[in-house]
């Protein structure tokens, strides 16, 4: 049984701070390395830890942790052949010609119209994640915002002088029952890292290489970890290549980090949903416009999977997880094939793989999801689906092999309509374009009895606004980068 | 109809490299921008490529000097005297373009549907063992079932079907799709392949006839591979990079030609280690799978991996080289994700009789099941892919074979249960 470093991870990794309501994401550009550097090696120390606090008053009101994009590290001085030992995803970033492609970041959602991390914007070295809660007020979002951003004024006191330039920030809030902008129970699921000390169902605990470097990942082998192949800085701090090369380390206890900064068209979704279902007179069918969105979803409004209640949302805020496609739901008469969710980890249910290996397969493209809401918190409806200004989420994820991981779930999963026997069903949240070619059908496939139905000319609900990809070290390793 | 697969592979004339390249890119754009090729109209040719091998350095450092060459793989439909007769005739001026930049093509005077046809037929290379996701199925077939499936789909979509029977719904189909003269092929009767049974049964009792036999093959296998491991696997050159250590530029280059559609294309060139101990090795393998492939592999399926249309292992040049082609559904990662899971042990048999592959012990274990060795070991022995033809990107060869299933089952008469398993197909 592999015991993780839980004290030399970044916390965030391990854990999604839930009780801390009201975040700052800060991302900022080095403009003196020499200054970063002596930052790093004084402020390692406040970076929070994936440590276990077993006493709830020792856990502090606030938490803060760091992620580098590639230039990043090169403008802190890394070598340029340790910087060669990053993943290809990692150094090329979340844009270029092919990956865009692969991402589906087109039209509307293509890099030049970002706000950040695309070709017209300020590369972005480094981002600060910063959080807060009041320890008094309980899930009270605005008591969380003063502390959150108090501890950002502190900070921002002194980025000049640590060499740093914000470039913006985006503010991350959860809600207590954690719905997204749509309406729906969001991060429900998610991978148990084994020998992180959480516990839930086997099938959802997954080697810890699948998503922190320096320990085997599921197809028994390390994954592939930054190593130093040009000395520098102080090498004695960092811990040798787990597979033996040698080498040392600079991956270990680390992750990879993708961004993405998605607009949620709450106005375009909810209309869909309810022209596909109005009565005949054409007023609102409520209850079947609800019944589409799940379906489309994959849960209903209260995070109930639709599997295992097919007929109407039982209402009550739900975790339920321990459940799989192939045993309750083989023809996708209650999730259909092209929901969102079944989709993009669809569990036991592997095109017309049986089961044990429909489980293995997909828990090879898992990942950890910690999004959050940006834009004033709202929940979509039926008869409520105008929110106050832009709104969507801040995407965030972890994982080892961005290829086979992030990448794959957008791609191969999302993007691509042939999902099991499907035609031309995208993923009707993450997967649809803009824009067709001629000819070319955007369809969701809700399989029924007699027959399956059509619903056509899906909408574009996500806009892609920014991204780029961070390397999220470990404590030791900002350790490191401060004497490189 | 069945189909075939051939490889051509020419000389190119000194110096005329970068010219006929250019020329490639040429078509290639043209394709991505939805001109077809002259070779479309007949109708035949499910997936084509060119490639230009040998330009360049070897990837592991392969001190032969050699001359660059131009590799063409057509997959069709019947046989190949008579694909080569009609591109020949009906495609000659599209073949002319290319192949004035290769040795020993007639010149301009001489040229002639015959003479381009001597000269292809002369440069024929034999394949090792070809699979084909759906087999017996042409191009015209595909696009008729295609159609079926579609036309059905909307008409389903126009009505609704409130307590109709299955049974009763499927007549509806049959009856709406009869009065529609576009669908007069369901005329003609087909077979959708299954896996011969009676072979593999009649197989298993030879074998357990002949116990004595199969015993000794048995220990005659295991000597092998002991043999193999102890005398040879130990003593290979592996290949020990990962994937963020291959070449970005290199990288980069291969991936200006992926994932426009969700079809995609993969060429790959590799060195046979010396000696008549893998070669035997190689050759034992591929016949296992050419067996496989008739007998099993029948219903869309390579080894478990249901992505590919069609995939092809060639020999050549005494056998001291290996390609390997393959038209599949999705994205490379997925590609070779499945392979590793499925089909680790075809590929390692195979494959690590080639020079630098990642290391394998008793044929068993390491190889392709070394995911990530696995991984950056097939991205770098990958070749670009200059031209690449797919007559219908569209379509995923699951789409193919459902949509086959579809044409049979339709014009059956069913049972309510037959039926009701009929609409699950649309």
């Amino acid at each position: 049984m592999t015991t993780l470093e839980l004290n030399d991870i970044q916390g965030y990794l391990i854990r999604g701070y839930a009780h801390m309501m009201y975040s700052r994401f800060v991302y900022l550009q080095i403009t003196d390395a020499e200054a970063t550097k002596n930052w790093l090696a004084k402020s390692w120390k406040t970076m929070t830890t994936a440590e276990h606090i077993p006493k709830k008053d020792q856990i502090s009101s606030t938490h803060l942790n760091i992620a580098f994009t590639y230039s990043g590290l090169e403008k802190l001085g890394l070598k340029t052949d340790n910087l060669g030992s990053f993943s290809r995803e990692f150094r090329q970033g979340m844009v270029s010609p092919h990956r865009t492609r692969l991402l589906g970041d087109l039209g509307n959602s293509a890099p030049e119209n970002w706000r950040w991390g695309g070709p017209f914007n300020k590369p972005i070295h480094l981002c600060l994640m910063v959080f807060g809660n009041d320890k008094e007020g309980d899930d009270d979002i605005e008591k969380d915002k003063i502390v959150c951003i108090n501890y950002y004024e502190l900070l921002k006191a002194h980025f000049a002088g640590n060499g740093l330039e914000e470039i913006l920030f985006i503010d991350g809030q959860t809600q207590p029952e954690n719905k997204e902008h749509f309406g729906f129970r969001d991060g429900i699921s998610q991978p148990i890292i084994e020998g992180s000390g959480r516990v839930g169902p086997k099938d959802d605990v997954i080697k810890a290489g699948e998503f922190i470097f320096g320990y085997k990942n599921d197809f028994g082998v390390y994954p592939d970890t930054p190593l130093i192949r040009a000395e520098q800085g102080n090498l004695n701090l960092l811990p040798p290549d787990a597979e033996g090369s040698g080498l040392k380390d600079i991956g270990r206890n680390g992750s990879l980090m993708v961004m993405r900064q998605l607009e949620q068209n709450v106005k375009t979704f909810w209309s869909f949903m309810n022209e596909k279902t109005k009565n005949e007179d054409h007023s609102i069918n409520v209850a079947e416009s609800l019944k589409l969105a799940a379906k489309v979803i994959g849960r209903w409004q209260s995070g109930a999977p639709i599997t295992l209640f097919p007929d109407k949302d039982p209402g009550v805020i739900s975790d339920i997880n321990d459940f799989g496609y192939a045993k309750f739901d083989k023809d996708g008469l209650k999730c259909p094939f092209g929901s969102h969710l079944r989709r993009t980890n669809p569990r036991d249910s592997v095109d017309d793989h049986g089961r044990k290996e429909s489980l293995k397969l997909s828990n090879q493209h898992r990942i950890i999801r910690r999004a959050r809401l940006y834009g004033e918190i709202f929940e979509g409806s039926p008869v409520n689906n105008v929110p106050n200004g832009e709104v969507g989420l801040l995407f965030c994820c972890f994982n080892a092999d961005i290829s086979r991981q992030f990448e794959f779930l957008q791609y191969t999963w999302a993007n691509l309509p042939k999902t099991k026997e499907l035609y031309n069903d995208p993923d009707p949240i993450i997967g649809v374009k803009e824009k067709t070619t001629a000819g070319e059908e955007q369809n969701f496939t809700v399989q029924d009895l007699p027959v399956s139905r059509t619903i056509s000319d899906l909408p574009q609900v996500i806009t892609v606004k920014g991204g780029d990809y961070f390397f999220f070290p470990s404590i030791t390793v900002l350790r490191f980068l401060s004497t490189i | 109809m069945g189909q075939n697969s051939t490889t051509i592979l020419v000389p190119i004339i000194k110096n005329k490299v970068d010219e006929l390249l250019d020329l490639l890119a040429g078509i290639n754009e043209g394709l991505a921008m939805g001109k077809p090729p002259l070779f479309e109209e007949l109708n035949i040719i499910h997936f084509a490529r060119w490639v230009v091998i040998d330009h360049g350095k070897s990837w592991i450092n392969d001190p032969v000097e050699r001359t660059p060459k131009l590799l063409f793989v057509v997959d069709y439909d019947g046989k190949e005297t008579d694909l080569l007769r009609k591109l020949c005739t009906d495609s000659a001026e599209l073949l002319d373009k290319v192949y004035a930049y290769c040795e020993n093509f007639p010149i301009l005077e001489k040229r002639t549907p015959d003479s381009r046809t001597a000269f292809l037929t002369n440069n024929v290379i034999k394949d090792a063992a070809v699979y084909i996701g759906a087999p017996g199925r042409t191009v015209r077939q595909i696009k008729d079932e295609s159609n079926l499936r579609d036309f059905i789909r909307k008409y389903l979509d126009s009505t609704t079907w409130g307590n109709l029977s299955a049974q009763a719904i499927h007549q509806t189909i049959k009856n709406e799709v009869s009065s529609n003269g576009n669908f007069a092929f369901l005329d003609q009767k087909v077979k959708i392949p299954s896996v011969n049974w009676l072979g593999l049964i009649f197989l298993g009792i030879v074998l357990l006839v002949l116990l004595p036999l199969t015993i000794v093959l048995l220990l005659l296998v295991i000597v092998w591979v002991l043999v193999l491991h102890i005398f040879y696997e130990r003593k290979d050159e592996n290949f020990i990079r990962k994937r963020s250590q291959l070449n970005d530029k290199f990288m980069t280059e291969l991936e200006k030609y992926e994932d426009f559609t969700s079809q995609n294309q993969f060429t790959q060139l590799v060195d046979m280690k010396e000696g008549k101990f893998r070669l035997f090795t190689i050759k034992a393998m591929f016949s296992l799978s050419k067996s496989l492939i008739k007998f099993v592999f029948v219903k869309g399926k390579l080894m478990g991996i249901p992505t590919i249309h069609f995939a092809k292992w060639v020999m050549f040049e005494e056998n001291s080289r290996v390609l390997f082609f393959s038209n599949f559904d999705g994205s490379w990662q997925q590609y070779l994700g499945d392979f590793i899971d499925n089909s680790g042990w075809g590929l390692t048999g195979i494959f690590s009789n080639t020079k630098v592959f990642p290391k394998t012990n008793f044929l068993l274990t390491g190889g392709a099941y070394d995911e990530e060795h696995f991984l950056a070991w097939s991205r770098n022995s990958e070749l670009v892919t200059n031209v690449w033809y797919s007559a219908y990107p569209h379509l995923s060869i699951k789409n193919i074979n459902n949509n086959t299933k579809i044409r049979v089952q339709l014009m059956k008469s069913l049972s309510e249960r037959q039926a009701a398993k009929f609409l699950k197909l649309i």
